[in-house]
């Protein structure tokens, strides 16, 4: 046997079968830890099968999958040589049991059916499993031969293995034409022992021909040797002509060119109809699976496989921070500083919803400052306010909107433009609203204690008319 | 046009909007990355750019960059006017992005504007820009200006209402007033909730924005909603696995009524934990961990979905007919199987698997027939049981596909499935797993052959007709 290199590399098959029986032992086991079979995978680029099988390959070789897969193909070798030796020699048994040691006359019918009997009936059933399908198709020695290769296997590994081969093979629907092949080959094996030891015999030993009937008639046999012995007989093999079988029949007849003319139809038969078919189905069961076996995808819409494709082929893939926040950089934290302020209580809201009514209804003395929100109201509205600054400013602002830099800067700046400022938090008061949260933090990174939010319509324009009481 | 449609592959889009309008949560969905960048309710949790390729057939066609959220457009736009102004009247008029270009250069924009600038750098980089919209927010004028600043950037803008399937979303005025910026192709993308066809149209938009990179967006889209048919088609075969292999569940029990009741309680227990690894599977397969469950709420851990399976108000809620067995109370109903005259099976069921099985097939109706001589009773599990786990994996599997990557608010309610499974005859392919007790994993190994898993395919296909009949 040919040893090839010791870094053993599984050939198209093979990767699959591997990758299959990753799967199986994933979806057994859970997930392996695979971070690096990944990264090899996503490296070695191509398709998602490609890197399925480079996953496999890299997860294989580290969970023994590959050393068991070469110890399989070495088992299943070695039960291959095991069992062709015992076809081999049990055909040759049968040769020498059907022909005996010649002291008797060999009865040709007999001998045929002993040969070829079996053989025929097996292949019978073979053909009607094969035309109707079904799981019990490829021959009863096929399934012996599975047997035997998994009772071999008996390491966690190879078992998983065999499993992996088979349910790969199954789903192709090859596993009827692997275990035909075998089916066939252990067949053609026999039959050429027994075509062997036919020869042997017939060249070692004088063996006398006979047939014996009750019922039928010589002719009958006549007709049933010449038409079995045509196609041999197309093949040059000589077949007994009507005479010499009647005179077969009737007594032993020791004429030379008889007994050839017997031993030669005999072994044509046996190579015709045995030999010949097993050898032409063999070879197209093997070829025909060996295409089809070199043709085999792994079946990547099985939800395993399109888990993985997530990390093997991501949809996306992170560039990463392109432009870094170089955090830190002062964000403006305006404490609030409180000046002088004498003016009239003013209210005036931020950036409010255009369908909020403004103004609140407000005591009296109190100045409405009016609703701002952009560039130019709020510059007037500071004017205003460092032109007089108020004692009390409230400033009213919508809870459900996201708080800012803008409108935080702008709290904190007007803020600053009064002697004593709450902040009313409108709308969105309700503790579900997750944004109230970011308010509060806001305006506390802005100065304002938690009794200076006040949520509370009531309250607010109280404390706007009265100050604190 | 001169430029030739195989231009420069990736496209670059920036995606920019005000603070937190749930820009990386739009990256999250478009990247199909859910631990993509931080997501919270917290304003300018985005402080830098982040960018993230989407790849089809091997080639990384767009480059999308997360940007930090607009802060202060109001006080940045007053800042390049008086910028603009301050240069014309020294005598050169700056335009657009030449006025944006000149503030980038000032120290301001490493300090108070840093946010700021870096949305426009990037934006001037790309291609073309998405600006996200929290259509739940009113159209102040810090959006006007944010919308003014971007616009001089001249880059194609593409608005995208954030959040519009939200109650309080007022879509209209934000329609309004981005026409009236001259900003007409808007499209809605819910993030939490992207309808069926978001995704395909946003890229549509950009095509149409972007004709010389139409072929990168098409590829794409080609290439997502193969993935969408492939990932839908696993998960209807998941879930037929697991029908099948409920179907095919069958336990004899020999004994009195203590020792059945045992065995029912068993059998209810295998069950449930196919239907949690089944469930487990489909999470897998949509990317969401159970981690994931817990914070986003998936219907499995609230409400109706923690019913139990067996409760018969829990397959009232899902309008199953009851069938005898449930009715009655006991979940796995005693299959009280006529098997003299093969009749429970069906006959033609019968036919086709001594046809298909062999003779395995008539072991099991051997061993059948000898136990119910010995007077042994055979639990399967009732149809309206099967009737009720495809109705929920279904509805899991509609609303995982439904749900963005970016979901963190609570699971939204999908409408109910197709009548199809609540009522009639159950699929043939579960009729035929019925006798085949093999095919079963529920109590120990069982057996995958190609009858199995023919069988599995052809429900996977039902249940995809089902689904899309219901849709």
């Amino acid at each position: 046997m040919l040893k090839q290199t010791p870094e053993h590399s599984p050939d198209r098959f093979e990767r699959r079968w591997l990758a299959e029986a990753i799967r199986l032992l994933e979806a057994g086991r859970g997930p392996l830890a695979d971070a690096d079979a990944v990264r090899m995978a996503r490296l070695a680029g191509g398709t998602l099968e490609d890197r399925v099988l480079v996953r496999a390959q890299a997860l294989g070789a580290r969970e023994g999958l590959l050393d068991a897969l070469r110890d399989w193909r070495g088992i299943e070798r070695l039960g291959l040589i095991v069992v062709a030796l015992l076809a081999l020699s049990s055909g040759f048994g049968v040769a020498l049991g059907v022909l005996g040691d010649g002291s008797r006359p060999v009865n040709v019918v007999w001998a045929l059916g002993g040969l070829l009997g079996l053989h025929v009936v097996g292949l019978v059933v073979w053909l009607i499993g094969m035309w109707f399908g079904g799981r019990d198709a490829g021959g009863l020695l096929g399934k012996a031969w599975q047997w035997l290769a998994r009772r071999m296997a008996r390491s966690g590994p190879a078992v998983l293995l065999g499993r992996a081969r088979t349910d790969l093979l199954a789903g192709a629907g090859l596993n009827r034409w692997a275990l035909g092949a075998v089916t066939h080959l252990v067949w053609l094996l026999a039959l050429l022992g027994a075509l062997a030891g036919m020869v042997l015999l017939f060249m070692l030993r004088g063996y006398q021909f006979t047939w014996e009937t009750t019922i039928l008639s010589g002719d009958f046999l006549a007709r049933l040797v010449a038409t079995l012995g045509w196609l041999p007989g197309m093949l040059g093999f000589e077949v007994p002509d009507a005479t010499t079988v009647k005179a077969s029949g009737a007594g032993m007849l020791a004429v030379e060119e008889a007994r050839r003319a017997w031993a030669q139809w005999l072994l044509g038969c046996v190579l015709v109809y045995g030999v010949v078919p097993r050898g032409l189905l063999w070879a197209g069961c093997r070829t025909w699976f060996r295409r089809q076996r070199a043709a085999l995808a792994l079946d990547l819409g099985m939800p395993d496989y399109l888990v993985l494709s997530d990390r093997l082929m991501p949809a996306s893939e992170r560039i990463g921070v392109t432009d870094p926040d170089h955090a830190d950089t002062a964000r403006a934290a305006n404490r609030h500083t409180h000046v002088a302020g004498a003016g009239a209580p003013t209210v005036i809201g931020i950036e409010l919803r255009p369908e909020r009514s403004w103004p609140p209804t407000i005591a009296e003395g109190v100045v409405d400052g009016g609703r701002v929100d952009d560039r130019i109201q709020r510059k007037e509205a500071l004017a205003r306010l460092a032109a007089q600054p108020p004692a009390r400013l409230l400033l009213a602002c919508d809870a459900r909107l996201s708080p800012d830099r803008g409108n935080l800067g702008l709290i904190g700046e007007m803020s600053a433009c009064a002697a004593d400022c709450r902040v009313w938090l409108m709308d969105g008061t309700a503790p579900d609203n997750p944004r109230l949260a970011h308010w509060m933090d806001g305006l506390a990174r802005l100065g304002f204690e938690s009794h200076e939010i006040i949520g509370d319509e009531g309250r607010a324009l109280a404390w706007l008319a009265h100050g604190d009481e | 046009m001169a430029m030739s449609d195989e231009r420069r592959f990736p496209v670059r889009i920036a995606l920019v909007g005000h603070t937190n309008t749930g820009k990386t949560s739009l990256m999250r969905t478009l990247t199909r990355d859910g631990r993509f960048g931080e997501v919270s309710s917290r304003p300018s949790t985005t402080r830098h750019v982040e960018g993230a390729r989407l790849i089809a057939d091997n080639e990384a066609l767009i480059e999308l960059y997360d940007t930090p959220g607009m802060e202060d457009p109001v006080a940045l736009l007053e800042r390049i006017d008086t910028l603009v102004e301050a240069e014309r009247q020294l005598g050169e008029i700056l335009d657009g992005p030449a006025g944006i270009a000149r503030f980038l250069t000032l120290p301001e924009a490493e300090g108070r504007f840093e946010q700021e600038a870096k949305v426009l750098r990037q934006l001037l980089a790309s291609d073309a820009g998405l600006y996200v919209v929290d259509a739940r927010d009113p159209v102040l004028a810090k959006h006007r200006d944010e919308l003014a600043l971007l616009g001089r950037c001249a880059r194609p803008l593409l608005p995208v209402l954030n959040f519009v399937r939200d109650p309080e979303a007022d879509e209209a005025s934000w329609r309004e007033a981005l026409a009236r910026l001259g900003l007409h192709a808007v499209i809605r993308f819910d993030t939490v909730a992207p309808e069926r066809d978001a995704e395909r149209l946003l890229y549509g938009k950009l095509a149409t924005l972007l004709d010389a990179c139409r072929s990168a967006f098409e590829r794409l889209i080609a290439s997502r909603e193969r993935e969408t048919i492939a990932r839908r088609g696993a998960g209807e075969h998941l879930i037929a696995e697991m029908l099948i292999e409920v179907a095919a569940c069958r336990v004899r029990v020999e004994g009195d009524v203590v020792e059945i009741a045992a065995a029912v309680d068993g059998m209810n227990q295998r069950v449930r934990v196919r239907e949690q690894a089944c469930v487990d599977a489909l999470l897998g397969l949509y990317r969401f961990d159970r981690d994931d469950v817990e914070t986003g709420d998936l219907p499995l851990i609230e409400g109706r979905w923690e019913d139990d399976l067996f409760n018969p108000e829990t397959l009232r809620s899902m309008r199953v007919k009851l069938g005898g067995g449930a009715a009655a109370g006991a979940a796995a109903g005693l299959g009280l199987d006529l098997m003299v005259g093969g009749l429970s099976l069906g006959v033609a069921t019968a036919i086709g698997a001594l046809a298909g099985g062999g003779w395995q097939t008539l072991r099991h109706y051997g061993d059948r027939l000898r136990g119910k001589l010995a007077g042994h009773h055979e639990l399967t599990v009732d149809d309206a049981i099967l009737r009720l786990l495809a109705l929920r994996a279904l509805e899991l599997l509609r609303a995982l596909e439904a749900r963005g990557h970016a979901a963190m608010t609570p699971f939204v309610q999908a409408p109910a499935t197709s009548a199809s499974w609540r009522e009639g005859a159950l699929p043939r392919s579960i009729e035929s797993a019925r006798a085949h007790p093999e095919w079963s994993g529920l109590f120990g190994a069982m057996v995958r052959e190609p009858e199995r898993e023919q069988a599995v395919s052809a429900l996977a296909d039902e249940l995809g007709r089902f689904g899309s009949a219901g849709r």
